[in-house]
């Protein structure tokens, strides 16, 4: 999301056949990343550099005249009932990306090395199929799961299992959000796992590692970058998840995409609070984003050092 | 996603190759579908033009019946293409942002009226060309928030009250006190609407205030008074609770008449009630935008939803009240003496309906919702 002009590619083949600057040298680079380059230009960045001009406009308002430029939109972000909103919001954005994180490893690890052969993409299907229904509807589905006379409740009676009322809680959110992104995190670790070099593992056991040495040493260490690239998906994603705190949150789950979507579409139309708080939603992202760059280089840097 | 993030292969391992592109096309799938999923998709309507004879409507799911419009179109030769909205502000949007343009008619409710007038948005309709005007409730001849009905045309309206299960409601509700004073037993089974004007105002109403407040003290004082209520309070919600208190989980629900009385239809347990004290009003109503093409169109189905028989019908599968009493009249009076769809005078008398106030009390009631919403 950060880098929206990727620097051109220059074909190392025409640069060892010393081709000097002719228009096939630029038309492909140009062909090539012009239709996504158009795309990100006109649905990412002009949008997002409105947003910015539009939370610099403050108490700017759908259909009133504006006055001048100021960052009192961004002022009003501090106020403390706003921060504890964006708390909430990354408390649950956080709790669910390590309870998919937690949930989502085995599963993976399972997946990609356990699982017999030919059954594995049948698997793989089997598991993101979810996805293929709406969110709403999945969100429905787990109200009708966790309502105090629902289904769990009905199976915990069956264990002799005390009933628990958690619709309606922040439990139902993490249970909720940690169900709809599981199958991001499991695909990005599969994908991870499925590349472990194995011949690493059997080395570290004739050299005497215990398992557990060798997951965390070689396992872990491997699939790193898997497991960064699925925690930002997972985070992203439950950061500006709307459906889900709203339906089973309960009374006091607002969060910072229902209260975006309060100022622009709600009775106040504050477009001006409204998107100071998308670009600070947009900021913590990029900053995620920023900080795995970081980290994910050092650790492709470590791993090849090694 | 900048392809860093995925792991790249680091030995070639041919054979993995189809799983790899099977992977990667079960991914792209994947996003696809979650991306499908988002919602508030703006969508420009084709065409609408002023020449062809189509009739473009944008306006609230379920309130355009297929059989009625195939009527029109039988009648008039005018084809009907309806777009939905589901909230007043997503239409206001729209039209404001210039995706309207094909809209010959929409169907605001009240307080979106007042605000389209003052933002030029809606056509004086020109009363010579409608016929069956006589035939409105007098309630709804000259409506608070479009005085004589000169830019709208009221379609249907309800009310807000409370849908309760009589299995675990200890009592029957008859006003909104009921639940500040049964708190305790309700603790955790009752939700209000997802929505600041109707549920601040409930609060403002048992103080005896009125919904369309613009004094900070009295806003300030039903902040108080929901907060009080707050720990008890499931959650708000305005549509998802149906499950919970057909199930009995839920005791009472604040909601819009329509819903309820869906409801009460499903099971006998569920009872829905208009507080004494009085609610709020709601009325949609059919209007003109001032860009829209096809005017003659848009003025004949106002005429063709004016008729009698038709506005019955309109009104007779779904469970909102007509505001035409001549439509009323031909009501069956299994219908027309339902008092929670059609309440007695007295309750109407107290009742109000919402009304655009000050930008500065919008704030208030706002920043007091985002505080009680995040107790």
């Amino acid at each position: 999301m950060a880098d929206s002009a990727p620097p051109k590619p220059i074909p190392p083949v025409w640069t060892q056949l010393g081709e000097r600057l002719t228009p096939r040298r630029w038309l492909g680079p140009v062909a090539l990343l012009g239709p996504a380059g158009l795309w990100l230009l006109l649905l990412l960045v002009i949008p997002t550099l409105l947003i910015l001009e539009i939370s610099l406009v403050p108490g700017l308002r759908l259909g009133q005249p504006a006055g001048g430029y100021g960052l009192d939109n961004y002022l009003q972000i501090l106020q403390p009932v706003y921060l504890r909103v964006m708390g909430r919001s990354l408390l649950f954005a956080l709790g669910s990306t390590l309870l998919c994180l937690g949930l989502g490893f085995p599963v993976a690890y399972w997946l990609a090395l356990m699982s017999p052969r030919r059954w594995r993409n049948l698997l793989l299907v089997a598991f993101i199929l979810p996805l293929w229904t709406s969110s709403l509807l999945r969100a429905y589905a787990w109200i009708t799961i966790l309502r105090s006379s629902g289904v769990l409740n009905t199976i915990f009676q069956l264990l002799s299992l005390p009933p628990q009322n958690w619709l309606n809680t922040p439990t139902a959110v993490f249970i909720g959000l940690t169900y709809s992104f599981l199958p991001y995190m499991v695909l990005i670790l599969y994908a991870s796992l499925e590349k472990l070099d194995l011949r690493l593992l059997e080395a570290a056991a004739d050299l005497g590692a215990t398992p557990r040495q060798q997951f965390w040493q070689i396992t872990v260490p491997q699939t790193l970058p898997g497991i960064a690239a699925g925690s930002l998906l997972v985070f992203i994603a439950a950061l500006g998840d709307f459906v889900v705190p709203t339906l089973l949150g309960g009374a006091s789950s607002m969060n910072i995409s229902r209260l975006i979507y309060n100022q622009f579409l709600g009775p106040t139309r504050a477009w001006g609070f409204g998107s100071a708080l998308s670009m600070v939603l947009i900021l913590a992202v990029s900053l995620a984003i920023a900080l795995l760059l970081k980290y994910g280089d050092r650790s492709t840097v470590t791993e090849t050092s090694q | 996603m900048p392809r860093k993030f995925l792991p790249t292969p680091r030995n070639s391992r041919l054979g993995s190759w189809p799983r790899r592109r099977f992977l990667q096309s079960t991914l792209a799938a994947a996003v696809g579908v979650s991306l499908t999923n988002c919602r508030q998709a703006i969508t420009a309507p084709q065409g609408g033009s002023a020449n062809d004879n189509t009739l473009h409507i944008y306006t609230w799911a379920n309130y355009i019946d297929d059989a009625l419009a195939a009527e029109f179109t039988q009648r008039t030769g005018t084809r009907v293409v309806v777009d939905i909205f589901d909230s007043n502000e997503v239409m206001l949007t729209k039209l404001k942002a210039g995706g309207g343009g094909a809209y010959s008619l929409v169907y605001p409710s009240d307080y979106m009226v007042s605000e389209m007038i003052e933002a030029g948005l809606l056509t004086t309709l020109d009363h010579a060309r409608l016929q069956g005007l006589d035939n409105l409730k007098t309630k709804w001849q000259n409506p608070p928030y479009d005085p004589d009905n000169a830019h709208s045309i009221p379609f249907n309206w309800g009310t807000t009250g409370l849908l309760f299960n009589q299995d675990v409601t200890p009592g029957t509700p008859t006003d909104w006190s009921f639940l500040w004073e049964n708190k305790e037993a309700l603790a955790r089974r009752i939700t209000l609407l997802d929505d600041m004007r109707e549920t601040l105002g409930v609060a403002l109403k048992t103080l005896g205030f009125s919904y369309n407040t613009n004094d900070p003290a009295q806003i300030s004082a039903a902040y108080d008074k929901l907060r009080e209520l707050q720990p008890y309070i499931a959650a708000f919600k305005t549509t998802g609770f149906e499950n919970e208190i057909l199930a009995g989980d839920l005791a009472i629900s604040m909601a819009y008449s329509s819903d309820a009385i869906a409801l009460v239809k499903e099971d006998d347990r569920l009872q829905y009630i208009i507080p004494t004290s009085g609610t709020s009003l709601w009325t949609d109503t059919m209007a003109i935008p001032t860009t829209a093409p096809n005017v003659e169109a848009a003025y004949q189905w106002i005429n063709f939803m004016l008729e009698p028989e038709v506005a019955k019908a309109a009104v007779e599968r779904l469970f909102f009240a007509t505001a035409n009493q001549a439509a009323f009249d031909l009501l069956p009076a299994e219908i027309r003496n339902n008092a929670e769809l059609y309440p007695p005078d007295s309750v109407l008398a107290r009742s109000e309906g919402i009304q655009s106030i000050s930008t500065a009390s919008n704030d208030l009631f706002d920043r007091y919702w985002t505080q009680i919403t995040s107790a």
